[in-house]
């Protein structure tokens, strides 16, 4: 009215009446999702603190049994002019030393693993379905052509330069794509059928990894040779 | 606590309810495992095994040692004199702070660098910030002969080794 | 005896020492559970309040608690381990020997710091699967996923610098099979090597970096990388747990939950 508005200076001065700290800022955009939510929530201290806890410590005695129990491998002084046979990676990188079997250095162990990096990463900035939605539940034989006509040029691929290894985990998620089409095609929306792209793609890799991992792990002997584990060499 | 334990009243003051008893087995537990995981770091902490020089010196034979002489081995840190009453063996290291304190024949006192100290030939502090003389080592003569000096065992009283 | 025990405890939380260290009081009300976390240092990267979902052990399987769980236990023996270890040639494999048999506890030392290397590695890579079949690398958690995919590699590489230091046959080899992987690059190749190994050959000067690059730098570089891993969970909005049939929009919304709002931090606009 008459009195001209007061003006709020931010200054040092700690109290609050006369010089108001900016609490929270809100604005129409922010940078992340924040949603207001009515969901039900516990203390984090003690809730999350202790279960976390918990947890930990559960992984610790598992941890220290195994500790106890099992000795670390340690084998001869390092010897630059005896390599053994055969000179085999940690267990992680196993995969890639038994795809280095089938492709040279650089594709095996510079083109695939830095293709796999890039991959990972760019996975979530992929606008493609991020809904969600399965695979087979829209234009479902155009898409079921397309998938074999992946699967297929990429098996022949495969058998050109003989990795049969990698075969085996492609041919089981084509059965299983084959599977959800089938179940989709008789109207079913849920399981299989609902699965999206991403799915199906780390599923792949993941089955790959696997199998390559325990194929370089146990049935692989001296010189790269194939052997079978129950027989020892 | 104590609204549950209305429906179960306890009989004494003794006795505990089961919160009581699992909150007493836990913290019981931690006491336990934290001594435990002490103990174990200490002995883990202290080594057994040391790569370290023996204590046990061989100063070789006697006749090295011309008489009324007083000679250093800087690397054993250690005199071996060889007296009018027999030889014996001070330790070299100033027991001010540390340093190796080297003989003035000149003088015939043996002095510390780094803060002044002076000892008599016999170990005995002449002056300076030592807090004590130099102390007397071990000596005996080893089965082939050699002067054999302990660096670890510091004699109580004076005693010599007469060849 | 366990009353005055925890009598006596009590008389010590009333202390003046006590109380300039804790200032938060007994954690008896939502208010002072509130302050307990708020007030720390280390605790405060939580929000003082989490969605009873997210806590579900379907949800998450606790994998990101557990493999910092392995973390701290290998950054705890590995410490300990250093003590007496001399990163150097041929010593290096002596003192794995003397670890084994002559210091106390060293065997089991070493073989927890070895098998919850081995647990890490798998539980990252379990960690990252579980956050990708729930879908929680979605918008707006894109970048976190990022940084785990970073601290993938940064935990594959921590379990290959510490697989040299050994230096046994197994590390050798390991080590020198892998080193010709990296000169495969094309035009960089054998620079990578020769950085990496520092020489020609995988040597004294290999052992040293492999050691440095264990000790520290990696390390270093995982703490640095965690606490953003953490950080960006908090601003995303916490955990992710697929949303129940009901509410809301994926649009993002103008407000502050619960989680976000406390008195002291200003919530603020960031871009």
């Amino acid at each position: 009215m008459s009195e001209p508005p007061k003006v709020y200076v931010a200054d040092l001065n700690s109290d609050a009446r006369k010089a108001p700290v900016r609490v929270a800022f809100i604005t129409r955009r922010t940078s992340a999702a924040v949603q207001a939510s009515d969901e039900e929530r516990m203390m984090t201290h003690p809730g999350v603190f202790f279960r976390v806890l918990v947890a930990i410590e559960a992984l610790a005695i598992a941890l220290v049994w195994i500790a106890l129990l099992v000795d670390a491998p340690l084998e001869q002084l390092a010897d630059p002019m005896h390599t053994p046979n055969p000179a085999k990676a940690p267990w992680y990188f196993l995969g890639l030393q038994e795809l280095l079997h089938y492709f040279p250095p650089v594709v095996a162990g510079v083109m695939i693993p830095g293709l796999v990096v890039l991959a990972l990463i760019v996975i979530p900035y992929f606008n493609v379905n991020v809904e969600g939605g399965g695979l087979f539940l829209r234009d479902r034989v155009k898409r079921v052509k397309i998938a074999a006509g992946v699967v297929v040029v990429f098996c022949i691929f495969l058998v050109a330069f003989e990795v049969w290894v990698a075969l085996a985990p492609t041919l089981l998620m084509a059965a299983l794509m084959a599977v959800a089409a089938r179940q989709a095609a008789g109207g079913q929306t849920q399981g299989l059928p609902a699965k999206p792209l991403s799915f199906w793609i780390m599923t792949w890799f993941l089955a790959e990894l696997i199998l390559l991992t325990a194929v370089g792990t146990f049935f692989r002997g001296p010189g790269w040779s194939w052997v079978l584990p129950w027989k020892g060499y | 606590m104590a609204e549950n334990d209305k429906n179960y009243p306890l009989d004494e003051d003794d006795d505990l309810s089961r919160r009581q008893f699992c909150v007493k087995l836990g913290v019981g537990s931690i006491l336990v495992a934290g001594a435990g995981t002490a103990l174990f770091a200490y002995q883990y902490l202290s080594p057994n095994v040391l790569y370290e020089p023996s204590p046990t010196v061989n100063a070789g034979k006697p006749d090295r040692y011309p008489p009324e002489s007083v000679t250093l081995d800087p690397a054993a840190g250690i005199y071996v004199v060889r007296g009018a009453e027999g030889f014996f063996a001070l330790s070299a290291v100033c027991t001010h702070l540390g340093c190796l304190t080297a003989y003035k024949p000149e003088l015939g006192i043996i002095a510390c660098p780094c803060h002044g100290s002076k000892f008599r030939k016999d170990g005995t502090k002449i002056e300076g910030p030592a807090p004590n003389p130099l102390p007397w080592l071990r000596v005996w003569v080893s089965d082939e002969g050699d002067l054999m000096v302990d660096r670890s065992a510091v004699l109580p009283d004076r005693q010599y080794v007469r060849i | 005896m366990a009353k005055s025990l925890t009598t006596y405890f009590e008389e010590l939380r009333r202390t003046r020492v006590w109380r300039s260290i804790f200032r938060s009081g007994p954690a008896g009300t939502r208010l002072h559970r509130s302050l307990v976390v708020q007030q720390n240092i280390f605790l405060h990267l939580f929000a003082t309040k989490a969605r009873k979902r997210v806590m579900s052990f379907s949800a998450t399987w606790y994998l990101g608690a557990l493999t910092f769980g392995t973390f701290l236990i290998l950054a705890i023996t590995g410490v300990l381990l250093m003590l007496y270890y001399h990163p150097s040639v041929p010593q290096a494999y002596a003192d794995m020997k003397d670890l084994q048999f002559v210091v106390s506890s060293g065997v089991f030392l070493r073989n927890l710091h070895r098998w919850s290397a081995h647990a890490m590695v798998f539980l990252v890579f379990a960690h990252m699967f579980k956050v990708f079949y729930r879908g929680a690398y979605r918008p707006p958690r894109e970048f976190n996923w990022v940084i785990g995919v970073i601290l993938l590699l940064v935990t594959l590489l921590l379990s290959y610098t510490g697989y040299l230091l050994p230096w046994d046959q197994l590390a050798y080899w390991a080590v020198t099979v892998g080193s010709n992987i990296a000169s495969a690059v094309p035009l960089m190749g054998h620079t990578i090597r020769y950085l990496l190994l520092g020489g020609n050959q995988v040597n004294a000067n290999a052992l040293l970096r492999f050691y440095v690059l264990h000790c520290m730098v990696l390390p270093v570089t995982a703490v640095l990388l965690i606490g953003v891993h953490f950080w960006r969970i908090r601003k995303d909005g916490g955990l992710y747990v697929p949303e129940s049939a009901s509410t809301e929009a994926e649009t993002p919304v103008a407000g502050i939950t619960g989680a976000n709002l406390s008195s002291k931090t200003a919530g603020g606009r960031h871009e």
